[in-house]
């Protein structure tokens, strides 16, 4: 067994939990344990990750890395993994992950997976477990051997802290003929639409088939119940509801008490957004689709049969 | 000003997909294709960037087998000037970083200011190419992104976070851009497009043309696919079924159950 390097992310000024997560992917494939964390006056979350797992943690500190920026944390990123001799590199599969972890790959000509659900020891490689097709299908893969690097998928593995304690070593990297800058960070749009307070959400996807569909047929159920209404991306990107109705990583993260998911084929990005729902009815007419195994009941059938009726029958329960 | 973009022609979204005989991939005998979704909103924002300046030339680039020409057409038909089709069994069967190689000798070849793609492809959702692309050629780059804003020498661009938060980021050109679906409005192919399409160049290359001979292909990808399977189903879906009274009667019991009617 080789070395790993884990490279931590920075988020709201603490080590993000899907770094631990990592933690715990690390130590369970044995091997020599090392960090990175990169950012600017990082010194104490430096150490008190390499005591929590994080083995010999190098610390890149410098005031030019305080914003996350492609080319500055790559070269950093980089230099920690030549130093380390890692024969694995772990990254959290996050909007700085999936922006960083491919160039760092090509440059080190390095094998590359990314959003593993799971990763086990397989000879003198790796095995990598994926989702691909958007959630319908799931795949093996592996490598043979030499360096890889892999992004994790956030929240599939319990966080841990490792064993053994620890150290942190000074990393000292060239960032001069860093090209891209960091600008600032634009906060989401406040809206009046917050689906993290609704008790019950009734969300439609591509299978609602046409905007006019979401106020004739979604939003009745949404009423009816006394809940509010969400989307899932295509929804969103087709413009046939604005962005503050998306449920999902990049839109809003809900867990209502009831969560009813209409045409939904359940994409990685929506189940994020809407798997922690106490609980979780699903309606779609692909007996295949991914969103079924976060639901609780499933109905196979066309929501525009289900749909309606089920709002008359709630009306008439109500007296209505 | 010259926008390259990097198309990957994928199974319908809504195609059943039945797993191969040899477990690695997806039947692709009644599958039908389309442009990678993503692929689309990074086309619309090259074709956006050509409205502005006329003299944009707008190439679209792709690997893959015959059929691949008619997502090139399509791509033409929309807008775009010319194409470059890779159509080369070991291109096709590289793994990204493969992949990768062989667009970024296209791009030696044209020098483009930009470089636009979709933040992943709709069939492996690997996410992996754009950024590859953009560390062999030596370009900056973003992924996720939803604007961008072309000015002299610089691409600024917003990339989506988590929760609807963006981060804005300069770019120095020549850039890479990785776009996000929603970034823009993707137009359709006008009837007239579509016949000056069939007059617009089509280049035909192989990895031996762009001088990869044996750098590409399965037998220089450093990770495979063994097996593509269906998920093991949840213990815990319940399926319901019959007739749709029955179901929702059941339903609205179960929401009754949950205290929520």
């Amino acid at each position: 067994m080789g070395t790993i390097l884990i490279v931590t992310e920075i988020q709201g000024g603490k080590i993000r939990e899907a770094s631990q997560e990592l933690v715990a992917i690390a130590s369970g494939l044995g091997g020599d344990v090392k960090s990175v964390v990169i950012g600017s006056g990082v010194g104490d979350l430096a150490s008190e990750f390499a005591s929590k797992g994080g083995g010999e943690t190098y610390v890149a500190d410098d005031a030019a890395l305080a914003n996350y920026s492609v080319d500055a944390y790559n070269k950093v990123i980089r230099a920690a993994a030549e130093t380390s001799g890692a024969d694995l590199i772990l990254v959290s599969n996050t909007p700085q992950g999936w922006d960083v972890a491919p160039r760092l790959a090509a440059g080190l000509d390095a094998g590359f997976v990314s959003d593993c659900f799971s990763i086990a020891a397989d000879g003198d490689g790796y095995q990598f477990k994926r989702r691909v097709f958007n959630g319908k299908l799931d795949a093996e893969l592996s490598s043979s051997g030499g360096t890889v690097v892999a992004t994790v998928q956030p929240g599939a593995t319990e966080p841990a802290e490792g064993g053994a304690a620890g150290s942190t070593t000074d990393l000292s990297v060239d960032l001069s003929g860093a090209r891209a800058k960091f600008v600032e960070l634009k906060a989401a749009e406040a809206t009046g639409v917050d689906l993290t307070k609704a008790d019950i959400i009734v969300s439609g996807g591509r299978g609602v088939g046409d905007p006019e569909k979401f106020p004739e047929v979604i939003q009745p159920l949404a009423d009816v119940l006394g809940g509010a209404m969400g989307a899932s991306r295509p929804v969103v990107d087709a413009g046939w509801l604005p962005h503050p109705y998306q449920v999902g990583s990049s839109g809003q993260v809900v867990s209502p008490k009831l969560y009813i998911a209409c045409g939904i084929s359940g994409a990685i990005q929506h189940l994020v957004g809407m798997k922690g729902s106490n609980y979780i009815v699903a309606i779609n007419k692909d007996p295949d689709a991914p969103i079924f195994e976060v639901a609780d009941i499933g109905v196979v059938a066309d929501l525009f049969e289900i749909v309606p009726a089920l709002t008359e029958a709630i009306s008439a329960a109500k007296g209505g | 000003m010259k926008v390259m973009v990097c198309l990957k022609q994928v199974p319908h979204q809504d195609a059943k997909l039945d797993i191969s005989g040899d477990e690695t991939w997806i039947k692709e005998d009644n599958v039908k294709f389309e442009i990678n979704s993503y692929d689309t909103y990074a086309l619309e924002e090259a074709l956006q960037i050509k409205d502005a300046d006329a003299e944009t030339e707008v190439v679209v680039v792709s690997i893959g087998p015959d059929r691949v020409t008619q997502a090139l057409r399509t791509a033409l038909g929309m807008g775009a000037d010319r194409a470059v089709h890779i159509n080369d069994a070991d291109a096709d069967a590289s793994d990204t970083l493969g992949a990768a190689k062989v667009l970024a000798a296209v791009a030696k070849e044209e020098s483009p200011d930009l470089v636009f793609t979709g933040l992943m492809a709709d069939d492996t959702n690997f996410s992996a190419l754009p950024p590859m692309l953009a560390e062999l050629i030596d370009v900056p780059s973003a992924t996720g992104v939803l604007t961008t804003e072309l000015t002299d020498g610089n691409l600024r661009v917003e990339r989506e976070l988590e929760g609807g938060e963006r981060e804005v980021a300069d770019l120095p050109t020549p850039a890479l851009a990785a776009v996000q679906t929603g970034a823009n409005q993707v137009r359709y192919a006008s009837l007239k497009g579509i016949m000056q399409a069939k007059k617009k160049p089509v280049d035909v290359k192989t990895a031996v043309d762009l001088g990869l001979e044996g750098q590409v292909g399965a037998g220089a990808a450093k990770v495979k696919i063994d097996r593509i399977y269906s998920p093991p189903k949840a213990e815990g879906a319940e399926i319901l079924e019959g007739a749709t009274g029955d179901v929702v009667n059941s339903l609205l019991a179960k929401i009754k159950e949950l205290g929520l009617l």
